[in-house]
């Protein structure tokens, strides 16, 4: 079999023949060199395995067990908490409530990104400063964000207060209002990862040659067209970090529910599988069926970012 | 090139070691003392500074000791002890976490009945015969406060002595565009909507069977029972009647106690630590008290008792903890200063509160006081601690239950049914 690669214009050219001997020559300088980078990275390692892989392995030990730390001994359950678990109203509601935050912020987020990279993608110092205004959501911390959202929203918050002068007689309960919170959470979610999206697409809108959109231009396609047949092809790459990212973001939503709803207003309105999560283990002490909860979310959150992840990529290479 | 080795390996471990499975410091501080972690809340009520001065209080009678304060993210000091348990950093003392759970697990010292000896209710909240928290104060929960203002605008003369009368003056109120009921419980304070409910239970349950929460334990009575059901349909129908606006769940505990004082509602169900803040900083209006009414106008007054410290049975020196627990909880100035910032009722022997309180307090004061007069005292639901209380998480449950009664979004027979279902959960 004939080894190819790319050339520059995207041509497959044949690979210039490997020497027989460098395997044996590179394996002979990766041994001094593994052990000393090796040493370096043993910190990070260690701390890996320490803070998440025995968590994890925790965590799938005590889901086939009935651990409560109040109330002992510990004993082996096998899959009863999985069996539970599928029946229990409460998961599944807070699994669905999930899916609903997820897709709402993955699609606004996106859309809305887009159209503001769009927007901002000048050269002058004005929309350099707009970008970092528009970033600045993202460096805040989730409970900073979460307190200032709960001022606007709540039903003596400023959006209200605004719409009082403006004459509305019952503005909306944004956050006590069973039907509306959920909502009103997914927007303070894609608010937060908006600045994101907007500095990953202005990344991949710079990167598009501009003799493309010239070219495309003169061969009379217009602005519809151009963007439809240059830039978003281009803007592929930026489209699949902003994705998972946002599918990650919505999946393990917890701070902005804790601090703004605790799960309501009522059962189970706003609850996420993150908050269930925590509630059932350290309210509820329940930590082993909690800790297949966990177990799930993460086969769940590992199962959609691989296949969103593997579909975006090869529309990247497609394109 | 090995020695460099080594040395980095030999700091990787130790660096990765700490933290882990690290237990509370037994550390003995400077001068030979022991360090005792302590947890705290801070409330509008119980800053900071409140927290700093009382705990020098009591290390100035415990020799020996000195104190870390710990602060809890938000009030709910329970939830976040039981964090601090799952990764073995109970704190030493604990200030008013709920002991079930930890008692039983025997993550709390018991305190001895000549430990005791102090208090009005030694056995107040007891779990198996024994006291892991001392039964320091009393909380009348909750107490009726309303705007006087607003009463006399609506033409009403007399506080309620009825549950019927308690309705035409809410329907007096609003007659006059007033909201009849200011009740919160946004955000992290789902507990603050739980006082209406606290109301009913207690005048149409406890007030017939007040060891209702045990023979719930024991199976005999049900959520679903009609008593139960009748108290959570009034407060279905308060919200239902719009007595209650259901916009106001939104509001933090903070935010709902400013609403009342910014006239957004007449009535305000809250507990007694209410008073002080009402007296200490006034609103524009006088506030009057008056206990929930019954049916009949017989007097019922739920009551909690206990919320004092606790010592964790791992602490550094048990005793040394237990000695300065005490110190803190008896100690007449830390005691005067939570009347006076957070509208305490001290159970202690001989205690008696500053002269100088204010007018919202001493009625406060008054109702508890006519309570133990009449032999009208009762629990307050989803307030008890011990072998009578709810199983873990389960005032949670109901907090976020009442908003749906509330919002109409569950009916009374729903919430009972829902309780039932938490409680088997809860227990499994």
């Amino acid at each position: 079999m004939t080894a190819t690669q790319h050339g520059p214009r995207g041509e497959v050219v044949p690979a210039a023949p490997r020497p027989s001997h460098a395997p044996a020559r590179r394996a002979s300088r990766i041994g001094p060199r593994l052990g000393r980078f090796g040493l370096f990275a043993l910190p990070g390692l260690l701390a890996y395995v320490v803070f998440v892989l025995i968590p994890i392995g925790m965590t799938g030990y005590y889901s086939f067990t009935n651990r409560n730390p109040f109330n002992p001994p510990t004993k082996w359950v096998g899959l009863r908490n999985y069996g539970e678990l599928f029946g229990d109203q409460e998961f599944r509601q807070a699994l669905l409530n999930t899916v609903i935050i997820t897709v709402i912020v993955t699609l606004l987020a996106n859309v809305g990104g887009l159209l503001i990279a769009m927007l901002l993608d000048r050269p002058t110092k004005l929309y350099v400063a707009l970008r970092g205004i528009f970033f600045t959501p993202v460096v805040l911390s989730a409970v900073v964000i979460s307190v200032i959202w709960q001022a606007v929203l709540t039903d003596d918050g400023l959006l209200n207060s605004l719409l009082r002068g403006l004459g509305v007689e019952r503005p909306p309960g944004w956050l006590s209002d069973p039907d509306l919170a959920l909502y009103s959470i997914a927007w303070i979610l894609t608010w937060q990862m908006l600045g994101f999206c907007v500095v990953v697409y202005l990344a991949g809108l710079q990167g598009v040659p501009r003799e493309l959109q010239e070219a495309a231009a003169i061969d009379g396609a217009g602005r519809l067209a151009r963007f439809r047949s240059v830039t978003w092809p281009m803007l592929a790459p930026a489209l699949t970090i902003n994705t998972v990212m946002l599918l990650i973001t919505g999946f393990k939503a917890y701070d902005q529910i804790q601090v703004i709803t605790n799960g309501g207003p009522g059962t189970g309105t706003t609850s996420t599988m993150a908050f269930q999560i925590v509630q059932t283990a350290f309210t509820g002490n329940h930590i082993g069926y909690s800790s297949a909860m966990a177990a799930v979310m993460l086969a769940l959150v590992a199962t959609v970012s691989v296949i969103v992840l593997r579909l975006l990529q090869r529309r990247e290479v497609t394109q | 090139m090995r020695r460099s080795m080594i040395f980095c390996l030999v700091t990787t471990l130790a660096v990765a070691g700490c933290g882990v499975g690290e237990q509370p410091a037994a550390t003995p501080a400077s001068g030979g003392k022991v360090e005792l972690s302590f947890l705290v809340f801070e409330t509008p009520n119980l800053n900071a500074a409140f927290w700093d001065a009382a705990i020098a209080r009591a290390s100035a009678k415990v020799p020996g000791v000195t104190i870390k304060k710990l602060v809890t993210p938000n009030v709910d000091r329970t939830g976040y002890a039981k964090q601090l348990d799952a990764s073995g950093h109970l704190p030493d003392i604990l200030q008013s976490v709920n002991p079930a759970g930890f008692a039983e697990a025997g993550k709390l010292a018991a305190f001895t009945d000549d430990e005791l000896k102090n208090f009005i209710a030694p056995k107040a909240g007891a779990v198996g015969g024994k006291v892991y928290q001392l039964p320091y104060n009393t909380q009348v929960i909750p107490v009726v406060y309303y705007n006087k203002d607003d009463f006399a605008k609506a033409g009403i003369t007399e506080t309620p002595k009825t549950y019927k009368d308690l309705l035409d003056v809410s329907a007096k109120l609003k007659a006059k565009g007033i909201t009849p009921f200011v009740v919160g419980g946004g955000g992290a304070d789902t507990w603050a909507d739980m006082y209406p409910l606290t109301a009913t239970v207690a005048t149409d349950v406890y007030a017939k069977t007040p060891d209702w929460l045990t023979q719930r334990r024991d199976g005999k009575v049900k959520f679903t029972d009609p008593d139960f059901t009748k108290a959570a349909q009034k407060v279905a129908d308060l919200a239902k009647q719009g007595y209650i606006d259901p916009a106001g769940l939104s509001r933090s505990y903070a935010d709902t106690e400013q609403a009342f004082r910014d006239g957004k509602g007449a009535m305000y169900p809250m507990g007694s630590w209410f008073a002080t803040s009402a007296d200490n900083t006034k609103p524009n209006f006088e506030i009057g008290a008056f206990p929930w009414p019954s049916d009949d106008g017989t007097p019922v007054t739920p009551t909690f008792t206990g919320g004092g410290t606790s010592v964790s049975a791992s602490a550094p020196n048990v005793e040394l903890a237990k000695k300065w627990a005490l110190a803190f909880d008896e100690d007449k100035e830390n005691n005067d200063a939570f009347v006076k910032l957070d509208g305490s009722i001290p159970a202690i022997k001989g205690y008696t509160p500053p002269a100088d309180m204010g007018p919202v307090y001493q009625a406060t004061v008054a109702i508890y006081q006519q309570g133990m007069t009449d032999n009208s005292i009762v629990n307050a639901f989803s307030q008890e601690t011990g072998d009578g209380s709810l199983p873990p998480g389960l005032a949670d449950k109901s907090a976020l239950g009442v908003q749906d009664l509330i919002t109409g979004k569950k009916s009374a027979a729903e919430f009972a049914s829902y309780l039932d279902d938490q409680w088997a959960k809860a227990t499994q």
